[in-house]
C-alpha cells in the first residue's frame, strides 16, 4: 500500500468547508434548542404540569340549618369510608407478578395480562383480609378495579361507604394487617329530628361533578352533596360554603407522589330558619289522631312579620334517607307513591280548591264594590236551602232559612255568597283575589312553590261565565296552597297587610372572623288590601262567631261535650272549607278546610289547616287547628326561654 | 513498498497536550456523570443498591477505563496504528457477522441482536466496527491524488462502507448504521474525491430516503419495495406526525394502530416535553419531575434519552453547555485535522470528526423533533460502556494525530 503524502497544505479548502458545515449543523441544533426551550418553553412547561398534576377539589362542611331559637335541624356528622390506595399496593403487585412469572416465557402482552392478574390477585386478597376483620363481607369487582386503577389509581377506591361503627373499630385495631387500607372521615348530612320540617329543609342529593361557575378546573371531587329542594336548594352556595383544592402529583402510572393543599376548604353558612322546632312538632303530633297514612297540610304564620312558624306537610319523608342508597322498591312503594307523594310539599306545592273559605274574598269583593255595605249586613235573606241559577239549582249545605251576613257567614251559607258575589261582579271579585296574590308565587326560597290558579281579570273576563262565577264565590274552580291560605287569613287578621311568608330569617357565616356579615332577611309587606277595616273588623267577628256560636261549623272542635271551650286563653276566630275534587263531572274526593287566627282581641297567628280527603272542615280540619292552639297557649306559658332540649 | 524511516520529531517547543479536547472530553464526562447519576438515582428502589451497582458508579469505571484505553491510543504513532487498519477492518467485520448468530449475539432482551455477551458486561460491535471503519477508510484513502480520482477507488470506497452498514441494519440497528454512510462521505469529500460522485451518491441516498418515507407513509403494505421492521416503520410515522392506517382497516385494528402509534410517540413526545419544560434555568439538578415520575421511559432515560435529562435539569443554559462542550471537542478536531503531517492523520481526524458528530446531531436533533427516533448513544453523557470505551479511544486517536502532527 501506499503512504500518504508527506505534507499536505495547512488550511485545505475542504476543510475549511467542513468548518463551515459544522458550525452550521451546531447552530442549528443551538436554535432549535433555542425555540424549543425558550420560546415555547412555558408551554412544554405547563404540559410537563398538567400530566404530573391532578387537582383534587375538597368539598367544605356544609353549614347548618337551625329553627329560630338555634334548634339544629340539619347538621353533620362524620361517616367513616374505608378506602383503598390501589398504588400502595404496589411492592405486593411486584412481588406476585414476579413469582408467577417464574419459568414461563412470554411476550409483552403476555406479562401485561399477568401483571393485571396479579394486580387483581393482589387487591382482592387484601379486601378479603379487611372482610374479615372487620367482619363484614366485601368483595371487589374485577372490572371496578381494573377500570380504577387504568384511569385513578392516585385516587382511593372506595370499599365500604358510611361504614358501621363496630366496623371502624374492629378495622382500628387490627388495621395493620391489611395493607394499603385506609379509613378517611368525611362529614355527612344529618337532620337529627328526622322528618319535622323535611320539606322546608329538603334534602342532597350526590353529585360529584358539582362546581361553581368561577371554579378552577379539578380533575376529582371527593363526594360532594347538593340540596335537591328546599332551603338546603335555595341556600344551597351559602350552605355549601366554597371547596378547598389540593393537587397530587402523579408519576407517569399515575401512582401518588405527594400532595400539596393550594386552597383549604371555607365551612358554609348557617341558615336560621323562622320556624319554631317546637310548635313545628306540636303541628306533626296535631294531625296524629287523623291516623298514619293523613295527607295534608298545615302552616302557622305570624300575622305581623310573615314569618313562617310551622310548616308541615303529611306524610313526610325523612330527610337522613338519600344520604344513603334509597332502594327501587322502597321508593316505587313510598317515596313515590302516587297517592301519599310524601316527597311533595302540600304546605306550597299542592293547590287545591279553597272552598268556603273564599267566601272571605267574596265577601271582600261584595263589601268593596258597595253590594255589601254596613245598611245591609244585618238584613236577612231567604235561603230556600239552594241557589237556583238559570236552569241550574246550587245546593247549600246550611239549612233553608233566613240569613244575614254573620249567620250566613257561620253557616257558610252557599246562596248567600253567591248571591252577593254574583251582584259584585266577576271584576271585583277577581280584583280582591289579586290583592291577596292569589294565582302568584309567595316567592318562598325551596324550589318547591307553585302558583295556584287564579286567573287575571283579563283571563276571567274571557273565561268565566256567570255559572263559573257562582262556582267561583263559594271557592270552587279556583286553587291556592295552604301557604297562600294563611297569608290571606294573617291579612284579615292584621287589619288588611298582605305579608310575605318568610322562612329565612338570617344566614350567619360559620367563622365571624371570616369578615363576612350575617345576612339578615326582613319582613316583608307585600300590600294593603285597603278595605274598610270596620268591615275586615266585622269579618273576624263573623269568624270569632264560627267558632263561639254553638251553630258555628267549628264550634265542636273547638268545644268540649258540655260546651266549655278547649282553649283555656285563646279565643279563635276561623273559617271552614269543603271543597269537592270534580273529575268528569263526579265529585271523587274533597279537600277540607279550616283557616284561623288567634288570639281574637289582638290576633298574633295565622293557623291553617288542609286534609286530602277529609270528611269537613269543621270536621276534620278544626279540631287539627285547635290542638296547635294548645300547643301555642302551652309554648307561650313556658316562660322559660327555649332550651336546646330539642337538638339530640 | 518500501517505506521511508520515520522521522524523529522535535517536539520540544511545542505543546504536547491539545488542551481544548482534553477539555472539551473532560467536561463531557463531568456531565455525564452527573446526570446519569440523576437519571438513575430517581428509579424506584435506587436507594437501596449498593453503590457500586449503580449506574452514575459503572459508567465512571467506563470513564477511568476509557481515559486509559485513550492514552494508550496516543502512545504509538497513528501511521504504525494504521498498518493493522484493514486486519482491525475484517476483525469487526467477523464479530458483526458473529452477532447476527443467535448462540453469539445476546439480545438483552430487546428485539435487536446488537450485544456479545461478556460475563460481566456486554459488548456492542457495531461501536467498535464504527472506529476500525475509519482507520481502515482513512489508511484506504490516503493515496496519491490522481489516484482518487478514478471511479475505481470511489467504488470500493463505499463497499468498505457499505458492508458494515448492511451488517448493523440487519441486526437490526436502523441508528447505528446509518453513522458509517456520512462519516464515509466526508472522508472522501476531504481526501478529495471529486464532488461529482459525492454529489450523486448523496442524491442517491436522499432518493432511497424519499422511497422511503412514501413507502411507509403511503403505500399499501403489499406494494411496499422495501420492507421496515413495524417498529421502525412506527418511528418515521411519528417523525412525520402521521399514523398509517390501511384504508380497510377493521375498527379493532384502526384502534391498535393508532395505539402502537401513541406509543411510539409517547417517548418523543415526553422527551421534548422534558427539554421544553427546562426552559432557561432547568429545574435544578435531580429536580426533574419528566425523569423522577418517569414519564421518561425508565429503560431509555440514562442513555438515549439523557440529553432530556440534562435539559430538563439544566435548561436552556445547560444544553449551551452540552453543545459547547462537543463543538470545543469538535473543532479541536477539524483544527487537528488541518495540522495533521499526512493525509492519513487528516483523515483519520475527520473520520472521528464526522463519527463525533453524527452522533451529537442525530441524538440531540431527535430530542428536538428534527430527526427521527433512532437508537443512537450521546458520545460521553449517554450510559454505556462500550460508547464510551469507543468515543475515548477515538479522542485518542485523535490525539494521536496532534501529538504526531508536522512541526515544522
Amino acid at each position: 500500500m501506499m503512504e500518504g503524502f508527506e505534507h499536505v497544505p495547512r488550511v485545505d479548502a475542504r476543510i475549511r468547508v467542513l468548518r463551515w458545515a459544522l458550525g452550521i449543523a451546531l447552530g442549528i441544533l443551538a436554535t432549535g434548542l433555542w425555540y424549543v426551550q425558550i420560546v415555547s418553553g412555558e408551554r412544554y412547561a405547563s404540559r410537563a404540569r398538567q400530566q404530573t398534576y391532578r387537582t383534587v377539589r375538597v368539598p367544605a362542611v356544609r353549614g347548618r340549618i337551625l329553627d329560630r331559637h338555634g334548634v339544629v335541624l340539619a347538621d353533620n356528622r362524620p361517616s367513616f369510608q374505608l378506602v383503598l390506595y390501589v398504588e400502595e399496593l404496589r411492592p405486593l403487585y411486584d412481588e406476585v407478578y414476579s413469582r408467577l412469572r417464574r419459568g414461563r416465557r412470554l411476550d409483552a402482552a403476555g406479562r401485561e395480562v399477568l401483571r393485571r392478574q396479579a394486580r387483581y390477585w393482589v387487591a382482592s386478597n387484601v379486601v378479603q383480609e379487611l372482610s374479615r376483620v372487620i367482619e363484614m363481607p366485601l368483595s371487589l369487582d374485577e372490572r371496578t378495579f381494573h377500570r380504577h386503577h387504568n384511569q385513578w389509581p392516585y385516587r382511593p377506591l372506595p370499599l365500604l361507604e358510611d361504614a358501621p361503627r363496630e366496623a371502624v373499630a374492629r378495622f382500628l385495631e387490627q388495621a395493620a394487617f391489611v395493607p394499603g387500607v385506609d379509613l378517611e372521615v368525611l362529614p355527612l348530612r344529618r337532620y337529627p329530628h328526622g322528618s319535622l320540617a323535611a320539606h322546608a329543609l329538603g334534602y342532597l342529593t350526590r353529585d360529584d361533578q358539582a362546581r361553581d361557575p368561577d371554579e378552577e378546573a379539578f380533575n376529582y371531587s371527593l363526594p360532594t352533596y347538593q340540596g335537591a329542594v328546599g332551603v338546603e336548594r335555595g341556600f344551597d352556595e351559602a350552605l355549601r360554603g366554597r371547596p378547598g383544592l389540593k393537587s397530587i402529583v402523579v408519576n407517569s402510572l399515575c401512582y401518588r407522589e405527594a400532595e400539596t393543599v393550594w386552597r383549604s376548604a371555607t365551612p358554609g353558612d348557617h341558615v336560621y330558619l323562622t320556624l319554631d322546632a317546637r310548635l313545628q312538632a306540636a303541628v306533626v303530633r296535631a294531625f296524629e289522631p287523623l291516623g298514619p297514612y293523613a295527607r295534608g297540610a298545615a302552616v302557622v304564620l305570624d300575622v305581623e312579620n310573615g314569618d313562617i312558624l310551622a310548616m308541615a306537610s303529611l306524610p313526610a319523608f325523612d330527610p337522613n334517607e338519600f344520604m344513603g342508597p334509597i332502594s327501587a322498591e322502597r321508593w316505587e312503594s313510598w317515596m313515590n307513591n302516587p297517592l301519599f307523594r310524601p316527597m311533595f310539599n302540600r304546605a306550597t306545592q299542592g293547590a287545591y280548591p279553597p272552598g268556603s273559605i273564599f267566601k272571605i274574598v267574596t265577601a271582600l269583593a261584595a263589601y268593596d264594590s258597595g253590594v255589601l255595605h254596613p245598611g245591609n249586613l244585618d238584613a236577612e235573606l231567604d235561603n230556600p236551602g239552594y241557589y237556583q241559577l238559570g236552569r241550574r239549582r246550587i245546593d247549600d249545605t246550611a239549612p233553608p232559612g233566613r240569613y244575614d251576613f254573620q249567620r250566613a257567614f257561620r253557616r257558610s251559607s252557599n246562596t248567600y255568597f253567591i248571591h252577593y258575589g254574583l251582584e259584585a261582579g266577576l271584576e271585583a271579585i277577581v280584583r280582591m283575589g289579586r290583592r291577596f296574590f292569589l294565582g302568584e308565587r309567595t316567592g318562598l326560597p325551596t324550589w318547591q312553590e307553585t302558583k295556584g290558579y287564579f286567573p287575571t281579570v283579563e283571563d276571567a273576563r274571557r273565561r268565566w261565565g256567570r255559572g263559573n262565577l257562582a262556582n267561583v264565590c263559594i271557592g270552587q274552580e279556583i286553587t291556592m296552597t295552604p301557604l297562600q291560605a294563611a297569608v290571606l287569613t294573617a291579612a284579615i287578621a292584621n287589619g288588611g297587610r298582605v305579608v310575605r311568608p318568610r322562612l329565612v330569617e338570617r344566614v350567619e357565616p360559620a367563622e365571624t372572623n371570616l369578615g363576612r356579615r350575617t345576612r339578615w332577611f326582613p319582613s316583608e309587606t307585600r300590600g294593603e288590601l285597603g278595605v274598610d277595616r270596620e268591615f275586615l273588623r266585622v269579618i273576624r267577628e263573623a269568624m270569632l262567631s264560627d267558632t263561639e256560636d254553638p251553630e258555628g261549623t267549628a264550634y265542636r272542635a273547638f268545644h268540649q261535650r258540655d260546651g266549655t271551650p278547649r282553649l283555656k286563653r285563646f279565643r279563635v276566630g276561623g273559617k271552614t272549607g269543603t271543597a269537592q275534587v270534580e273529575r268528569r263531572g263526579r265529585v271523587v274526593d274533597h279537600i277540607t278546610w279550616f283557616v284561623s287566627f288567634g288570639p281574637a282581641e289582638q290576633p298574633r297567628y295565622a293557623v291553617v289547616v288542609m286534609v286530602e280527603s277529609g270528611a269537613s272542615g269543621g270536621g276534620t280540619c278544626a279540631p287539627v287547628a285547635c290542638r296547635i292552639y294548645q300547643a301555642i297557649e302551652q309554648l307561650e306559658a313556658d316562660a322559660t326561654p327555649p332550651t336546646l332540649a330539642m337538638s339530640r | 513498498m518500501n517505506r521511508p524511516e520515520l522521522q524523529p520529531v522535535v517536539r520540544l517547543r511545542e505543546p504536547r497536550v491539545h488542551w481544548p479536547l482534553l477539555i472539551g472530553v473532560l467536561g463531557l464526562m463531568v456531565m455525564g456523570g452527573l446526570f446519569i447519576a440523576s437519571a438513575v438515582l430517581a428509579r424506584p428502589g435506587a436507594d437501596q443498591l449498593p453503590f457500586h451497582r449503580t449506574g452514575w458508579f459503572r459508567q465512571i469505571i467506563w470513564y477511568a477505563l476509557g481515559l486509559g484505553v485513550g492514552t494508550v491510543a496516543v502512545w504509538k504513532d497513528y501511521r504504525v496504528l494504521a498498518r493493522w487498519a484493514t486486519v482491525l477492518y475484517g476483525l469487526s467485520l467477523l464479530l458483526l457477522v458473529a452477532v447476527l448468530i443467535p448462540g453469539i449475539g445476546s439480545t438483552q432482551g430487546w428485539g435487536a441482536r446488537r450485544w456479545i455477551d461478556l460475563g460481566p458486561f456486554q459488548f456492542q460491535p457495531s461501536e467498535l466496527a464504527k472506529l476500525t471503519f475509519i482507520l481502515a477508510m482513512a489508511d484506504f484513502l490516503s493515496r496519491p491524488k490522481p489516484e482518487l480520482q478514478r471511479p475505481a477507488i470511489f467504488w470500493r470506497g463505499l463497499a468498505m462502507a457499505l458492508v458494515p452498514f448492511l451488517l448493523v441494519l440487519k441486526e437490526p440497528d436502523l441508528g447505528s448504521s446509518l453513522v458509517f454512510l456520512p462519516v464515509a462521505l466526508v472522508m472522501m469529500f476531504v481526501a478529495g474525491v471529486p464532488t461529482r460522485y459525492l454529489t450523486r451518491w448523496v442524491g442517491a441516498v436522499a432518493a432511497v430516503g424519499l422511497i422511503l418515507v412514501v413507502d411507509v407513509l403511503w403505500l399499501p403494505a403489499e406494494w411496499q419495495p422495501i420492507k421496515l421492521e413495524p417498529y421502525q416503520k412506527r418511528r418515521l410515522m411519528v417523525y412525520f406526525g402521521r399514523p398509517v392506517i390501511p384504508r380497510d382497516a377493521t375498527e379493532q385494528e384502526r384502534i391498535a394502530a393508532l395505539r402502537a402509534y401513541r406509543d411510539a410517540a409517547y417517548s418523543v413526545n415526553q422527551a421534548l416535553i422534558s427539554v421544553g419544560s427546562g426552559g432557561l434555568w432547568g429545574k435544578g439538578w435531580r429536580q426533574g419531575t419528566q425523569n423522577a415520575l418517569g414519564y421518561l421511559p425508565r429503560g431509555v432515560a440514562h442513555n438515549d434519552f439523557i440529553f432530556s435529562v440534562i435539559a430538563e435539569e439544566s435548561g436552556f443554559v445547560g444544553s449551551m453547555i452540552v453543545l459547547a462542550l462537543y463543538a470545543t471537542v469538535l473543532f479541536s478536531g477539524l483544527h487537528i485535522a488541518a495540522g495533521a503531517r499526512d493525509l492519513l492523520g487528516r483523515l483519520l481526524a475527520t473520520g472521528i470528526v464526522a463519527f463525533l458528530f453524527v452522533h451529537v446531531f442525530i441524538n440531540i436533533g431527535m430530542h428536538l423533533r428534527l430527526v427521527p427516533v433512532t437508537g443512537i448513544p450521546l458520545p460521553l453523557l449517554s450510559y454505556g460502556g462500550t460508547s464510551v470505551l469507543v468515543t475515548l479511544l477515538a479522542a485518542g486517536l485523535l490525539h494521536n494525530v496532534y501529538t504526531h502532527r508536522r512541526t515544522d
